[in-house]
């Protein structure tokens, strides 16, 4: 299983990577069950970082990762994912796992989001806490509502508390959706602007109202999951019932909306 | 935070669209959410290229994306550039960078592209007399004049300011031979008490009305029909509009022709207008009046507006993301005695 000298790509990359990192070796690598060309892509993601001891995690964080219960294969895409999990300290891999599981991300959907966004374990833990203070008393969503928005959307960690503020009261007030609807949807994973543009658009051609204070409105409105969770020819079609060049039209004009909205409110706010 | 806003409850804006998802929807079925989505998005404008301008900034209108649309088969209205693709829209100010030529003429003026078809739809010829009733600010006599086919222009506006501003723009925009007494007269004075000055004796009249101005109503607070201290003002539109088609279908001869044109889709200012005037002039004044089709028209320009399709009486633009112009309504009629 080791390289022979021969054998050409191999031995170059292994050796790029001996030097990033002295501890790891294709040995070891086949000692934790990896294949010869799982070994060779680690290597490869790996050399991917800069610096000099960019890596000098790599075995621990594997270890971690073997003991969080994935196998050789998964950790090799995440690492080839996310590289950068390589640089993170072992005591700190550790909490922030810790610090998952202690915000309900129980034993299967924890992996699962590791594996989907391995991102997540590299973010410290005081950030994620920012994150979920701000869901829990900002937005108002359960502690188990939590739990689902970091499990199916874990990008949040990493977004913009002031973006995340703005998307959360716009579909609030604007949309009138409740924080159950909300994470049913899954409304985190989808941008601001898909938000925006598909919601002004029904809003215009007058299929879609913001309710009243009692919550009403003289028409019904399309679910938010009939909004967002289809592909964009199902929206226009179903939802907006429009053709693609309107819908084409109004995205550029709209995009532009919003640029001078943003110099009208930058402006104000350098007054 | 940002969405505690103190707005106003009840704007004129929002009055407005209330008003028209009522009528509208009911009078434009499928049809009403493209025009709803079109008239609340940002709209186009066409530029009406000034012929009498000696350095027409035609490259420039086409450096920003627009196309020219040829308005005239005889060749009497060589170009008029219209903005046509989505990417290519022209913001206002951009336009307004227009200079004078040597002699002070600005190159184009800025109006909705459908507006020029009232003017077209007139159908002015070779020494004809023309009266446009409603004139200020002047873009459809704009348009009127650059045929040069007129012999005689009248123009009035009831509004003293709105008639200085068309002067002004006429000032701005035709050489001084075009303007003088002989050939051209600016009034101010009532449009419904036209008959009472001339009677049997324009061979063509354009009576462009004031009306809901849609999609201003929707747009703008200001200055808006729908406001609440401008209810009586707007319930009593389809009356007054109606006297000032009467009073154009008076003053014009024998044998002219009357085009009534508004912005608004409204029914009741439209077609109702039209059928109000045709029968008031009949049953009050003995003028039998005939419909003029305004098909070739709307064959023409098919390919550039939207216009409506199915209407009983005279012809539509409405607005559309895709040709975001209009609304604008024509009806076409002769004096047949
Ligand atoms: C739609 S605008 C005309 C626009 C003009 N034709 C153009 O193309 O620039 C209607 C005009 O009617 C005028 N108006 C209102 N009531 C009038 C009346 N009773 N007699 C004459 N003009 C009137 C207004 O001052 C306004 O300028």
């Amino acid at each position: 299983l080791l390289c022979s000298a021969s054998d050409q790509t191999a031995s170059v990359s292994s050796q790029s990577s001996l030097r990033l990192s002295p501890v790891l070796s294709l040995h070891s690598l086949s000692d934790m069950g990896f294949t010869e060309s799982q070994a060779g892509q680690l290597f490869d993601s790996v050399s991917r970082l800069k610096g000099a001891s960019a890596a000098k995690h790599v075995l621990s964080t594997l270890t971690v990762l073997f003991v969080l219960g994935l196998n050789p294969t998964s950790v090799q895409k995440l690492i080839d994912k996310c590289p950068e999990l390589c640089m993170v300290k072992e005591t700190q891999l550790q909490q922030r796992i810790q610090h998952l599981r202690k915000l309900g991300l129980v034993e299967g959907s924890l992996q699962r989001t590791v594996v989907h966004y391995p991102k997540i374990l590299t973010v410290p833990v005081k950030s994620v806490k920012n994150v979920v203070q701000f869901l829990r008393e900002k937005c108002q969503f359960t502690t188990q509502q939590v739990t689902e928005i970091l499990r199916d959307s874990p990008a949040v960690v990493l977004e913009d508390l002031d973006q995340l503020e703005y998307k959360f009261q716009y579909v609030y007030f604007r949309m009138g959706i409740k924080q159950a609807e909300m994470v049913k949807c899954r409304l985190f994973r989808f941008t601001m602007e898909d938000v925006r543009c598909r919601h002004v658009f029904l809003e215009r051609r007058g299929l879609y109202q913001t309710p009243d204070k009692k919550g009403q409105t003289t028409i019904i409105n399309p679910k938010l999951d009939s909004i967002l969770n289809v592909d964009q020819h199902t929206f226009i079609v179903d939802v907006a019932q429009a053709s693609a060049e309107e819908y084409d039209v109004f995205q550029k004009l709209l995009a532009r909306e919003w640029k001078e909205e943003e110099l009208e409110h930058g402006s104000i706010e350098a007054d | 935070g940002k969405w505690a806003t103190t707005l106003p409850k009840h704007p004129p804006t929002r009055l407005a669209l209330q008003h028209f998802d009522a009528t509208y929807s009911a009078q434009l079925g499928d049809l009403w959410p493209s025009v709803r989505v079109a008239l609340l998005s940002e709209r186009k404008y066409g530029a009406l290229l000034n012929n009498f301008c000696h350095s027409p900034d035609l490259e420039e209108l086409q450096a920003q994306g627009s196309a020219p649309l040829r308005l005239h088969q005889a060749g009497l209205w060589p170009l008029a550039a219209v903005n046509k693709a989505p990417q290519g829209e022209t913001i206002w100010s951009e336009f307004w960078s227009i200079m004078p030529d040597k002699f002070g003429l600005l190159s184009y003026y800025l109006m909705d592209a459908a507006s020029v078809l009232p003017s077209l739809a007139l159908d002015v010829q070779a020494n004809h007399t023309v009266l446009d009733l409603c004139a200020a600010p002047g873009g459809k006599a704009l348009a009127l004049l650059q045929t040069q086919s007129a012999r005689f222009l009248c123009l009035n506006d009831s509004s003293v300011s709105r008639t200085s501003r068309l002067k002004r723009v006429l000032h701005s925009y035709a050489p001084k031979e075009l303007l003088t007494d002989d050939k051209l007269r600016i009034t101010s004075v009532d449009g419904t008490m036209w008959g009472e000055i001339e009677r049997n004796s324009f061979d063509r009249v354009l009576v462009d009305v004031p009306c809901t101005t849609d999609r201003h109503s929707l747009m703008e607070d200001d200055n808006n029909m729908f406001s609440r201290s401008r209810v009586g003002e707007r319930r009593s539109l389809p009356r007054l509009q109606a006297e000032l088609l009467l009073a154009g279908i008076i003053a014009a001869c024998p044998g002219g022709e009357v085009l009534y044109s508004t912005c608004t889709l409204c029914p009741s200012q439209n077609l109702g207008v039209v059928e109000r005037a045709v029968q008031l002039a009949e049953e009050n004044h003995g003028i039998r009046l005939q419909v003029v089709s305004l098909r070739p028209l709307v064959r023409m320009f098919q390919n550039t507006f939207h216009f409506a399709p199915d209407l009983h009486l005279g012809e539509m633009v409405v607005p559309h993301l895709a040709a975001n112009f209009g609304p604008i309504y024509m009806c076409k009629i002769r004096r047949l005695a």
